[in-house]
């Protein structure tokens, strides 16, 4: 029991989080096709801002500054690099955004060096929450979810209820359409690349506190908002909170179940012989929690590419 | 007459490689096989993506497992198991390679564009993510490694005999790969690429032709990974990274995927790039990086782009007409990269522990530091001065290099027409998307 309610508590946290990063990724490709390869690295330049300012001016200044700063250097890269290379199709600007994740990590390390920075939380926030089974539940990861959950709620009524959500939502579908209608359609991208970058910006900050900073933070999540965004539907804000959750919850109970495929076939009397072909058959679940996430985008890719809330390919 | 000189630029060049060791001090001996081994990885890999259009973000599967099977395949020998030629371990990677090329190109064959490039990367990552948890094959976090076996009168002590079995089978493979674009299901592979409805069309399978292509492009990647392992001896899982598969898409596009030669060119250039760079600067990295995204931005055909488009503009003789132009862009970027690298390796110097140290030794105050064999102070007005000099001068030149190369460029192809202002590191036309 006590396993249990921990893990879903911390899946949820941890698929929030998720979700917080891979938002903006969904949003940016929903709306321009660009599979932002850097968009990790906008996490990480959050984490480090949020680490910086927490020095000089302190948590709630970099909280505050780090999505600012993200989004103006993603309406950088999108106004000055992506908009040259549109021309050339989509593989062109996955590729160059892919260069651009490189020369992020290599100026923060250049600034920060190899080693881990030391990014903490306020003491007045290191609390625990509430007690669980004799374990103290940080009030921090409270936080964070509750962040996110604000961010999503922000979105959605952002997207659904407002005049910039329905300029937006149409330039997905019909972007001549709504540039002949008179809006400035070059700016909405910009305006949801910078936002998509500031969001992911934040997420650093808030996350960054908690987590690990350090120069492979961005390269652990990299591949992983691709889960997300490719499993929840591409475009789909509601779709990436979902598989957020799916994915934060998966990688929580597996890290701690000992079980194998073959204790799985030893419930139908064929333990022994998968036991002597070992191999694959007796990985542990625990030390292959993290190829799941893989393995549930290869099958969504395979079957059902649109995504669980994605409507078209 | 092209063909002529086709033919003589090759047997040039490949004359160069065969004497090669004999001029060459160990170290560099082995970069060149490294050189080449890239060049063999980008070319297979360009199979795949400039042919056929399918960018792979999974190469380094097909790699790493090459490599891997040519290990089992030396340790098997080793232990006496049974006798297998050395100079034939490519073999068993090209076979590894093809087999899982087949399997993993027909699941990842189905989708095309990015979510094609979606499903590689999720095998690869699979693949990554299992193998150090997978003792007995992939010999968990430490991976495996082995000897050279002797065989055919050859020791494979020395790394000269490795580096003409590396060198045969680079150029067996290359011209195999050549062959290959000129064969039906090389123009097809063409055909794909640019409209794969109109191929369905003309009664083509297109599904089983796509992923034969792509197991073709992984059984040369097998081979590339086989001689990696019998020049390093060992592997371990670190070789199926993300940032492996990265390598490769990185090479081939800064050497041009739509010409033949031009990713070998890149990966060959870059792979020389790192392995001196990364000796003299921790930042080469980024380097790496800028030189990549300045290339994406300006000459997306790559190197290879450049010259073909030399190769096919040029009137005889033209060339003369862009020698002093080149020249003038040359004198122009050589500030602005030297202001570049003194900025970045000024601040990589001063934000080192060992500097904050020092500085924390001298009670806070911006103490001197080294560089370049001189001595600079932080503060002072010289240290300043000299990057932004370099900069203030490389980009006043810029502007007046592209216009004189402009120009120049007219004089030098006549009647064709001009090429994009923009693009003064190529001059070149975006012909294809």
């Amino acid at each position: 029991m006590e396993y249990i309610v921990v893990s879903i508590l911390n899946g949820v946290v941890h698929g929030l989080l998720l979700f917080m990063v891979s938002a903006g990724l969904t949003l940016i490709f929903g709306m321009m096709g660009v599979l932002n390869f850097a968009h990790a690295w906008f996490y990480m330049l959050g984490a480090y801002v949020g680490f910086t300012l927490t020095r000089l001016g302190g948590f709630w200044i970099g909280l505050l500054l780090a999505p600012i700063i993200a989004g103006l250097a993603g309406a950088l890269v999108e106004r000055y690099m992506l908009r040259r290379v549109h021309h050339y199709g989509h593989a062109h600007e996955l590729l160059l955004t892919f260069g651009l994740a490189f020369i992020i990590e290599e100026i923060i390390k250049l600034f920060y060096g190899d080693a881990l920075v030391s990014y903490q939380m306020p003491d007045y926030m290191r609390f625990a929450a509430f007690t669980i089974f004799e374990t103290n539940y940080p009030f921090y990861r409270l936080f964070m979810g509750a962040v996110a959950i604000g961010m999503f709620v922000f979105l959605y009524l952002l997207l659904t209820r407002t005049r910039v959500g329905i300029i937006v939502r149409a330039a997905t579908y019909r972007p001549s359409t709504v540039e002949a209608l008179g809006h400035n359609l070059p700016l909405v991208f910009m305006g949801v690349f910078a936002g998509g970058s500031a969001l992911a910006g934040l997420a650093g900050a808030v996350a960054g506190a908690f987590y690990p900073t350090g120069p492979n933070m961005a390269v652990d999540f990299g591949t992983l908002v691709f889960v997300v965004v490719v499993v929840g539907g591409l475009g789909s804000v509601v779709g990436a909170l979902i598989a957020s959750l799916m994915i934060g919850l998966f990688i929580s109970f597996s890290v701690g179940l000992n079980v194998s495929i073959a204790d799985l076939l030893g419930l139908f009397g064929l333990g022994n012989w998968a036991n002597d072909i070992g191999g694959l058959f007796t990985l542990q679940l625990s030390t292959i929690a993290n190829s799941m996430p893989f393995l549930l985008m290869l099958l969504v890719l395979l079957i059902r590419p649109a995504g669980l809330m994605g409507d078209r390919q | 007459m092209s063909q002529a000189r086709n033919l003589v630029l090759i047997a040039v060049g490949l004359a160069i490689l065969a004497i090669m060791p004999l001029f060459l001090s160990a170290n560099l001996m082995n970069a060149v096989i490294k050189m080449m081994i890239a060049a063999l990885f980008a070319l297979a890999f360009t199979l795949a993506m400039g042919q056929a259009g399918m960018l792979s973000f999974g190469h380094a599967a097909y790699y790493g497992l090459g490599a891997f099977a040519a290990l089992h395949l030396m340790r098997a020998v080793e232990m006496k198991l049974f006798f297998f030629p050395t100079p034939l371990v490519p073999i068993a990677g090209a076979a590894i390679g093809f087999l899982f090329g087949a399997v993993f190109g027909w699941l990842a064959t189905q989708r095309t564009g990015v979510y094609f490039a979606m499903v590689t990367l999720a095998l690869a990552e699979l693949l990554f993510t299992l193998a150090p948890t997978w003792n007995s094959v992939f010999g968990g976090e430490s991976g495996i490694s082995t000897m050279r076996g002797a065989s055919w009168g050859l020791s494979f002590g020395s790394d000269s005999h490795v580096y003409y079995l590396t060198l045969a089978w680079f150029v067996i493979s290359a011209w195999c790969m050549w062959a290959f674009t000129k064969s039906p299901l090389g123009r097809l592979a063409l055909a794909l690429r640019d409209n794969e409805h109109r191929v369905r069309f003309l009664g083509f399978n297109t599904h089983v032709a796509r992923t034969l292509i792509f197991a073709i492009s992984c059984l040369f990647t097998g081979v590339a990974g086989a001689l990696l392992a019998i020049a390093n001896e060992a592997t371990n899982y670190t070789i199926f990274s993300a940032q492996a598969s990265a390598n490769v898409v990185l090479q081939t596009f800064i050497g041009g995927a739509g010409t033949f030669f031009g990713p070998a060119l890149g990966a060959a250039t870059m792979t020389f790039f790192a392995r001196v760079t990364s000796d003299l600067t921790r930042s080469w990295l980024l380097y790496q990086g800028l030189i990549f995204v300045l290339i994406m931005l300006f000459a997306p055909e790559g190197l290879g782009g450049i010259v073909s488009l030399h190769a096919r503009k040029l009137r005889p003789g033209g060339w003369r007409h862009l020698l002093l132009p080149y020249l003038l862009c040359l004198v122009a970027a050589l500030p602005l990269i030297g202001g570049l690298v003194f900025v970045v390796e000024s601040i990589h110097v001063i934000m080192t522990d060992a500097y904050f140290a020092k500085r924390a030794a001298a009670g806070g105050a911006w103490v001197a530091y080294q560089l370049f064999g001189h001595t600079f102070e932080p503060l002072g007005p010289t240290t300043w001065a000299i990057p932004i000099t370099l900069l203030g001068v490389g980009s006043l030149l810029l502007p007046m290099a592209r216009r004189v190369t402009a120009a120049a460029w007219l004089l030098a192809t006549q009647d064709q027409p001009p090429p994009s202002p923009r693009a003064m590191l190529s001059l070149q036309h975006p012909s294809r998307s």
